[in-house]
């Protein structure tokens, strides 16, 4: 016989139970669900994301606002400060009510070394990332065909990938030093020792990286043409579009997805190249290679300035994302376009 | 393939034209494979040359010699066999635990129906536009903390999962009929028996195209060794290189011969499975 206690104890769980099935209704759980083995499964990549990315930039972000004394091994809130040394001077300043382009920040180490790693970064982006993806399209688009040793021939365009950062900037570094195999090569009044001079340091790298980046996207773009259909060709033919129109109008746009894919993958490592900057000529001479991701480094992890690193990792961060938003937004009307 | 022309009947192979096009086709492949190899013959030979100079070592060095692996090899300032070792279980424990966890997830996110996976999906992915120098200030400072500057778990726990990892294995897991799954559980298998069990040996060329390139990018990884370890019995290859560079940057035949060791074994790694590199490449690169 169920005593009053016994039963208000049951009654409590029923509503319990009734609350807990509206509370899962209202945020969409349903009966089929498995919800126990799913946490089960991902949650060690949680605990790895959260532990090693997510909880990192949101701490990224407070350590911005912060000045590290390194004997300390802490931080002092500082607010914008940061920012402010990061930034200043701008390139842009309004003098007599109107806006004044300050050029001098981008030309001059001396007087902006942020604004002028900049320029490093974008000069190294323009010159990268054109070349890596169009040369990687040619040599795809040479190696579809029927040509005899393709396999050896896209080994060969493929092997430069494999490669170290750290073992192709220390082989480039040779290859362009005065006394190097290029200078070995040249005539002799064209001899010139490339790495060393600030006029073509940063040169020296772009070459590389082209050299690195290519095989790449070729592997990329030769995927995205085998997945072309044959009869968008066969179509094309019987209407006599000529070579070149089969290209703009079969394969250009059929490749939509790996050329996203390609340039948004390449924008991006441009933008955080490092590594071969630093090893190639740490960021000299006189600044010419120092890109923002390796002044960050060295003011971070060279200096200790962990938070104005922090503060110019915000920047860059900013600069990526606004990027990346308007490839997206790109990409989607295009597809509407097409 | 169709989309060349000379694959149609009524196309002329013999006239001038046909000669001078094909002509100059293999001529610009060639050119273009000779600018990516010529680079790794001018590291052998250079490191094949005592006292390397731009004259002697533009083709074939005029005394080949490995003096420069020997001085590599006895001397005591240069660890390089502790530095090949870090490096291989550096680049060995990232890519394990890279396949178990990616696996698990990609799995879960293919195949369990949970609240909230697709959302969690697409945060998972959203991660991969975090830049790296941005978590790895504080990154640092959180290890620093843990005092894992220095040690093998700093070096790897940060990377023992990826996100491109987990979307490659999602892709694939997906591509798998869940009638499998279903007929397992049937027959009293519970969830990670079935995992296991029947779809995880199916998704060995997934694995092995994500162990390749894992293995590849932990090899080659510079960034991270270089800010987590600064202990000379620490260092991994790369990052050795880059030490040691300052104090024999003029002696380029030393130098040479280190960057080919570095090389080495991913080159003849890809020599051997060749095609599965590649395909797994535009694998990893094109699904979805």
């Amino acid at each position: 016989m169920a005593t009053e206690s016994q039963r208000s104890v049951t009654d409590a769980i029923t509503r319990v139970r009734h609350a807990l099935t509206k509370l899962k209704r209202s945020v969409g759980i349903t009966e089929d669900q498995n919800n126990l083995m799913g946490a089960a499964f991902v949650a060690p990549n949680i605990i790895v994301f959260s532990a090693f990315l997510l909880g990192p930039v949101l701490y990224a972000f407070y350590i911005s606002f912060q000045e590290w004394s390194i004997l300390a091994g802490s931080g002092q809130w500082v607010g914008l400060t940061n920012y402010v040394t990061v930034l200043q001077p701008l390139p842009v300043s309004i003098e007599n009510g109107g806006l004044s382009w300050n050029p001098e920040v981008f030309t001059d180490p001396a007087t902006s070394l942020w604004w002028y790693s900049l320029k490093n970064t974008f000069v190294y982006a323009i010159g990268t990332v054109p070349l890596q993806i169009f040369g990687g399209l040619a040599v795809a688009l040479m190696l579809d065909k029927r040509v005899r040793f393709k396999k050896t021939y896209r080994a060969a365009y493929f092997m430069p990938v494999m490669l170290s950062g750290a073992a192709s900037a220390v082989m480039w570094r040779w290859f362009l030093a005065g006394d190097g195999v290029i200078n070995g090569l040249l005539p002799t009044f064209l001899e010139h020792n490339w790495a060393g001079d600030p006029g073509t340091a940063l040169g020296g790298v772009m070459l590389m990286a082209i050299w690195g980046g290519i095989g790449s996207n070729m592997i990329f773009f030769l995927a995205g043409l085998q997945n072309i259909p044959e009869e968008l060709y066969e179509a094309a033919r019987i209407d006599g579009a000529s070579r070149w129109h089969r290209f703009r109008h079969v394969t250009w746009p059929n490749l939509g997805n790996t050329n996203f894919f390609v340039f948004v993958m390449a924008i991006i490592s441009a933008f955080q190249v490092f590594g071969i900057a630093l090893v190639f000529s740490e960021g000299g001479p006189v600044y010419s290679t120092t890109t923002s991701v390796l002044l960050i480094y060295q003011r971070a992890f060279e200096e200790g300035a962990f938070g104005e690193g922090a503060a110019m990792a915000f920047v860059l961060f900013l600069i990526i994302f606004t990027f990346s938003y308007y490839q997206y937004r790109y990409r989607d009307q295009a597809e509407v376009d097409y | 393939m169709a989309r060349s022309d000379y694959e149609y009947p009524g196309y002329d192979r013999t006239g001038v034209g046909y000669w001078s096009k094909t002509t100059l086709l293999y001529a610009a492949v060639t050119a273009g494979a000779l600018w990516m190899t010529l680079p790794f013959w001018w590291t052998l030979t250079t490191s094949l040359s005592a006292t390397p100079t731009a004259s002697a070592v533009s083709f074939i060095p005029a005394a080949p010699t490995l003096e420069n692996f020997v001085t590599l090899w006895e001397r005591p300032d240069i660890p390089l066999v502790r530095w090949f070792i870090n490096t291989v279980i550096f680049a060995g424990a990232v890519t394990t635990f890279n396949l178990i966890f990616d696996s698990l997830a990609g799995y879960s996110l293919a195949k369990i129906n949970f609240w909230g996976r697709d959302k969690l999906f697409l945060g998972f992915i959203s991660t991969m536009m975090i830049p790296a120098m941005v978590t790895l200030i504080p990154v640092y400072l959180i290890l620093t903390q843990l005092g894992w500057i220095n040690t093998y778990q700093g070096l790897i726990a940060p990377l023992v999962a990826n996100p491109l990892g987990i979307f490659l294995l999602r892709q694939h897991f997906k591509s798998l009929p869940s009638a499998l799954g279903d007929a397992a559980k049937i027959d009293g298998c519970n969830e990670f028996q079935t995992f296991y069990k029947i779809y995880l040996p199916l998704a060995k060329p997934a694995l092995a195209t994500l162990g390749i390139f894992t293995f590849m990018g932990a090899w080659n990884n510079f960034q991270w060794p270089l800010i987590i370890a600064n202990d000379t019995n620490m260092y991994t290859l790369p990052v050795a290189l880059f030490a040691v560079r300052n104090q024999y940057f003029a002696e380029w035949g030393l130098m040479m011969a280190a960057a080919l060791i570095i090389v080495a074994p991913v080159i003849v790694a890809f020599l051997a499975a060749q095609n599965y590199f590649i395909r797994g490449m535009s694998l990893s690169g094109m699904k979805g």
